[in-house]
Order: C-alpha cells, then structure tokens, then sequence
C-alpha cells in the first residue's frame, strides 16, 4: 500500500456523522486485505485470522473534528456548534465545505475591520457565523443538523512531511491499513482485529461499542499526539520525525509499553516515549474499561497544529509506527 | 469576466512582488495597446479609441495582494514572518501558504489542548506565529528560501451561484475590469494603469500618476461589504449585490462631487460607500501635480484582506459598466 497516497485521499474526504466519505475509502481498502463487518454503526471491523486464540485489537478512530448546523438564518448566515475541540480564534474566514442537499463551500465571518477595535474575545462558537454564500436560497440547501467540515486539500511540504486536514486520526488509520496489507499475506501469530472506530472526537463513544462487539484480549490504539514547533514546551510534545510516540500511563498497561519500548530499540526503529499521568485523551481510555478490562496500548505519532485544516505530519513516522507495530504482533503480542 | 479573475485571483502577488500578475496581463493586453513599465514595476497602457477627450482620463486598478515576508529562519528550520499589509492575525492563523510561488508551508502556533484558559479567547501576538515548511534545520530551510522572501495564504477559486469566493479579489476584479475594457471600450482614449505596492501606502499609484499626469481618474477597487450577520444596518458599508458602490469619502480622500453625483445617476445598479473608512489609491492619484478629479468605483467584498474573500458577478458586472460610463461623462464634460 502506498501510505502518502491513501493517507492523502483519507485526509482530504469528509468524516463525520453521517458523512461517511473517509469510511467509504478505508472499507474499500481493507476489504482488500481483511474479512470486514460494519458493526453497529459506529464503526468498521477488519478481522485477519491467527494462529492462536488470542485477539489483538489495534484500533484508531475514522471520524474528524467539525460543526454541525443548529440555525439557518434568512440571509443565508449559519449558527453551528462545535464535534470536537477547535480553536476558534482561527475560524474568521476560514472556509468549509457545509453538507447540505449538495455540498456547498461556505466562509466563517470575520470581524470587518471597522468595527474591530479594541480587543475581540473568542467565548463561544454561536458567537461566531458561517457565510453561506447562498443569501436567501440558503434554506433550500442547508438544514439544521447538517454536517460542517474544513476543507483544505493535503499538501507536500519539504523531506517528507505533509500537511492537511484530518490526519488526526486518518494517519492511525493509513496504520491500520497498511499492518492490514502486511498481515494479508501471512498469518499472524494471534487473531487481528482492526477497529476503525467512530465518534472519538465527541467523547470515545465508537470505540466503547466497537471493543464491547470484539471482546479482545488485548489492544493497542493508534493516535496522534503533540509534535513540535518554537512556541511549544519541549514538555509537552513529541518530535517530528523521530518516530513512534510510545504511550506511558497508569490507564495503559505497563508490559506492552515496556514491549513496544524493548521491540523498538531491538529492531533500531526510532522512537520515543510520551509519558502522561492519567487519561491519554485517546480510545485506549474506553477501550481499556471494556467488559471486565482490556490490556491496552498507545502509540502516538507525532502531529503539529493538531485540531486545524493544516495538520502536518511525517511519513517515514507513519512507516515506523507500522514497523513497531508488525514486529509487536510479529512477537505474539503479550503473549510471546 | 470569471474566468479571468480566476486566472488572475490565483495568481501570487504580494507587494513589491508583482511579476506574476504584471506578466499574465501583458499577455492579455499586449494586442490592445502601447505598454510601458516604470521603475517601481507599474504598468502603464495607452488604449486608443475612436475619439480623444479633451481632458486626459486614466483608470487604475492594483495588482499587489496582502501577503508576508519572511524575516528570519531559526536553527530548527522555522520561518518569521511579518505580515505585509494589513491583516488580521485571525486571518493568519493555521493558514497554508505559498512562498515564492512555489513552497508550501503552514502558519503555525500552538494547539488549541496547549493553550491555557484564558489564553485561547484572546487572539495570540502575530509575533507569536512562524511558517512550517517541513524544513528540519535552518540550513535545509535555507537551501529552499531566504529571508525577504514573500508569501500568500493559498485559497481555492470557488463560485457559488451568483458569488465568487477567494484569496487577492482585491484587486484583481479591478485588474480584470481593467484588462476587459481595453479589450471591448473603443469610444474615448484611456490610459490604464496596473499598480504596484497598494497595500503598503498607496505607493505605486503615485509615481504611475506622476507619469501619466491626468486631468481626471477612475479607481477600480474592492471594498469592505460587513452585510454580514451580527452588524447592525448603520455599520455594513455596502452590501453584496447592491450594485457597485461608489465612495463620497473615505480615509485617504474626498472624492469629487460632480463625478460621485453622475455615478450615482447613471442609471446602473449602484450603492454609496456609505462609510468614512478604509482608503484606495485615491489618496496618492487625487494629490498628483496639481490636483486629480478622481472617482472609485469599488466591488463590495466581504472578509477582504483574507484567503477567503466573497463578491457577488452581478455587482462586478455593475462595476464595469459604471467605468465605461464614467469614461463617457468625464469625455463629455465640459
């Protein structure tokens, strides 16, 4: 599998809600490599059988941050409100793409300049207005209830990073994929399920159900996490470029961190650890609370402006994640 | 005419940074008349018609856009910028970029998770913002740019329905009704000037109008449309698809009685500016030598000055005709 090439179609589609694009793009792709189910509707399940009885779950989430429409006003203006945590400093005249009756691109307002004196405070997303740019039509096309995403198309930046919208978590998901092609051509010492859960991004309710369904022994989720820039603490981020993001955590377990750590510096695959003192933030927080509990996992690669339509992440990192993780299963998971 | 914004809209260039937009229109009017470039980079054409105007008419539209410049590249690889124009840092924030017309790069800062309580209702110090080119050292960054090095925010070219969306419509909707009235005006002589350096001072407009020396001139602009949600009447300027909107007076000038009057007679869909704000090259053109009857003609443009800039086709259509019209008024005023 080509990881830039899916990477970059997974990114650029829509993802939320009932807007199903990316999910269209990765079923099509797993179907490929694995035997896929689409449970419950909150996710899609790729299953590859092993030699043992164990499962191994290795899930990242197929859904990405967004509005959705609450009030469509006469001049065609939208009151929204937000899926996920979005800065809403960066919004004045941001465009998206509003998934009405047809998919039309709209504006957020910005203050005009002559009436932006002193201070503006950014409280809450209903303070701030999508342009349609439909004027009074706007009601034949967009509902209350329609989904909003950004819209930028992925882009190649120098060496090999990119930047786009919703590699938070479609970079998770090109991980998936490509352990998927991996493992299609040799069987894997315990079962895989590949999760592609839904809804993380409004509180990690696809992967509660999705694990509930697949009862695994053990899971490892994939997700992003903060990569580096000059305004940010060294503290609280990862590097770009170095390498998988192991997860350290009282919620993960302590053996497949420990396992990941000694595989990675075994097979000289670069990496480095991101330690945390509670929760992650991610699917291993559910996915661990699962029936009587999960043993599980995070790997996160490192991502810059997370939460924007201008994400950046390196390639050769996606590639690494897939290697720690091939040799991980490779290895029996915890069970070796 | 959407075409030809498109094609120019698309374009990249900021100011002092012309080329791009100079070179695509010399294409385009290259058959049409005689063109001279001065030393600042404004282009200077002569387009004969059938009769010449006892008083010297010249029409400017300008082809610089707001963007930045690159003032210094840090050890791990990462660019400052200032912004060059006027822009509001929210316009800035997490926009991907095109430097030199060809690198791509994003304006970066840190995530929203990252950010404290109160911090993430105020917006950030530009200062605070730097560009990401993917660059993993100063050196490597240093091999694909260098500091003085200009950038835009890249946007799509998007019509929906009657309205246009984009990045630089201004002023390239004035570039184009410009370059479509050399191409289809043939009544009265014109001289059309394609200026430099707007959004930094009104700079080029002045040595161009220096050279031209006009009796009287025609602005082609975009302007402030706030008919947007949230502002009350009073405040919205002139509203998308009112019409061209013709100004009495704004920050840099106040503009010719007679001329706003027979504009706003003519018989077109126009509105008034109706705002003492904001400024064009009025404010260089009307204080040339000894004084320049001066008019702007302006497409109103909400979220001007971004990547995202909305105008409506039915009011640039306005704009166009109003400019042929007031080339006749001006020939035939005594």
């Amino acid at each position: 599998m080509n990881i830039k090439k899916t990477l970059k179609a997974l990114s650029d589609a829509p993802g939320i809600g009932c807007i199903r694009s990316a999910s269209e793009i990765a079923k099509k792709e797993l179907s490929r490599y694995a035997e896929v189910s689409t449970t419950d509707n909150l996710g899609i399940i790729g299953r590859i059988p092993g030699k043992s009885d164990r499962t191994l779950m290795i899930e990242a989430h197929i859904d990405e941050i967004g509005f959705i429409v609450t009030a469509v006003d006469d001049k065609g203006f939208l009151t929204v409100s937000t899926c996920g945590g979005i800065d809403l400093r960066a919004l004045p005249s941001r465009q998206v793409d509003i998934h009405g009756k047809r998919t039309v691109r709209g504006v957020f307002c910005s203050t005009p300049p002559h009436l932006s004196e002193g201070d503006i405070t950014f409280d809450k997303i209903s303070d701030m207005k999508i342009d349609s740019c439909l004027g009074e039509s706007a009601k034949d096309v967009i509902s209350v209830g329609d989904y909003v995403t950004f819209c930028t198309k992925s882009r190649e930046l120098a060496g090999d990073l990119i930047c786009g919208k919703s590699f938070d978590d479609r970079a998770g998901i090109c991980v998936l994929l490509e352990l998927a092609s991996r493992f299609s051509k040799k069987t894997p010492p315990l079962n895989l399920a590949f999760c592609l859960s839904d809804m993380e991004e409004i509180g990690l309710r696809g992967a509660k159900t999705a694990t509930y369904g697949i009862s695994p022994d053990e899971a490892i989720a994939i997700d992003v996490s903060f990569g580096d820039g000059p305004e940010i603490d060294p503290n609280d981020c990862g590097k770009i470029g170095k390498g998988a993001m192991i997860g350290v955590s009282p919620i993960i377990d302590r053996e497949i961190s420990d396992k990941l750590i000694r595989i990675a510096a075994e097979s000289e695959i670069p990496y480095q650890t991101e330690v945390m003192s509670s929760r992650t933030g991610t699917d291993a927080d559910t996915i661990s609370l699962n029936k009587n509990g999960v043993r599980t996992g995070l790997v996160s690669i490192p991502l810059r402006n997370m939460h924007t339509d201008c994400e950046i992440i390196s390639v050769s990192d996606i590639t690494r994640v897939c290697d720690l993780l091939e040799n991980y299963i490779e290895g029996g998971g915890l069970n070796d | 005419m959407t075409d030809m914004i498109r094609e120019l809209a698309l374009l990249d260039a900021t100011s002092g940074d012309e080329k791009a937009v100079r070179d695509h229109i010399i294409s385009k009017i290259k058959p049409y008349c005689d063109i001279k470039t001065d030393a600042l980079g404004n282009m200077i054409a002569f387009k004969k018609g059938k009769k010449t105007p006892a008083k010297k008419i010249m029409l400017d539209a300008h082809m610089d856009e707001v963007g930045f410049i690159i003032t210094h590249i840090t050890k791990d690889g990462f660019l400052r910028f200032k912004p060059v124009g006027g822009i509001n840092t929210s316009a800035l924030m997490f926009k991907t970029v095109l430097i030199n017309g060809k690198t791509a790069g994003v304006i970066s800062g840190k995530p929203i998770h990252l950010t404290k309580d109160e911090e993430c209702k105020k917006l950030p110090d530009a200062d605070k913002l730097y560009i990401d080119i993917g660059a993993k050292s100063g050196e490597e960054a240093e091999r694909i740019l260098t500091v003085g090095d200009r950038g835009v925010m890249v946007s799509d070219f998007t019509v929906s329905g009657k309205n246009i969306i984009s990045k630089a419509l201004d002023d390239r909707i004035g570039c184009a009704i410009l370059i479509k009235l050399i191409e289809e005006y043939g009544e009265y002589d014109f001289t059309a000037v394609f200026s430099v350096q707007e959004e930094v001072g009104l700079r080029g407009a002045k040595t161009a109008t220096y050279a031209v020396n006009p009796d009287a001139a025609i602005i082609l602009e975009s302007t402030t449309a706030a008919d947007i949600a949230d502002v009350p009447e009073d405040k919205t300027v002139c509203r998308l698809g009112g019409g061209a909107a013709v100004s009495f007076m704004d920050r840099a000038t106040v503009y010719d009685r007679e001329y706003y009057a027979a504009a706003m007679n003519s018989g077109i869909p126009v509105q008034p500016k109706s705002a003492a704000t904001g400024g064009n090259n009025a404010g260089s053109v009307h204080l040339s030598g000894e004084g320049v009857r001066t008019i702007a003609i302006s497409v109103p443009c909400r979220y001007i000055h971004s990547s995202s800039s909305v105008a409506n086709t039915d009011d640039i259509r306005a704009a166009y005709d109003l400019a042929k019209y007031m080339i006749g008024y001006i020939a035939n005023d005594k």
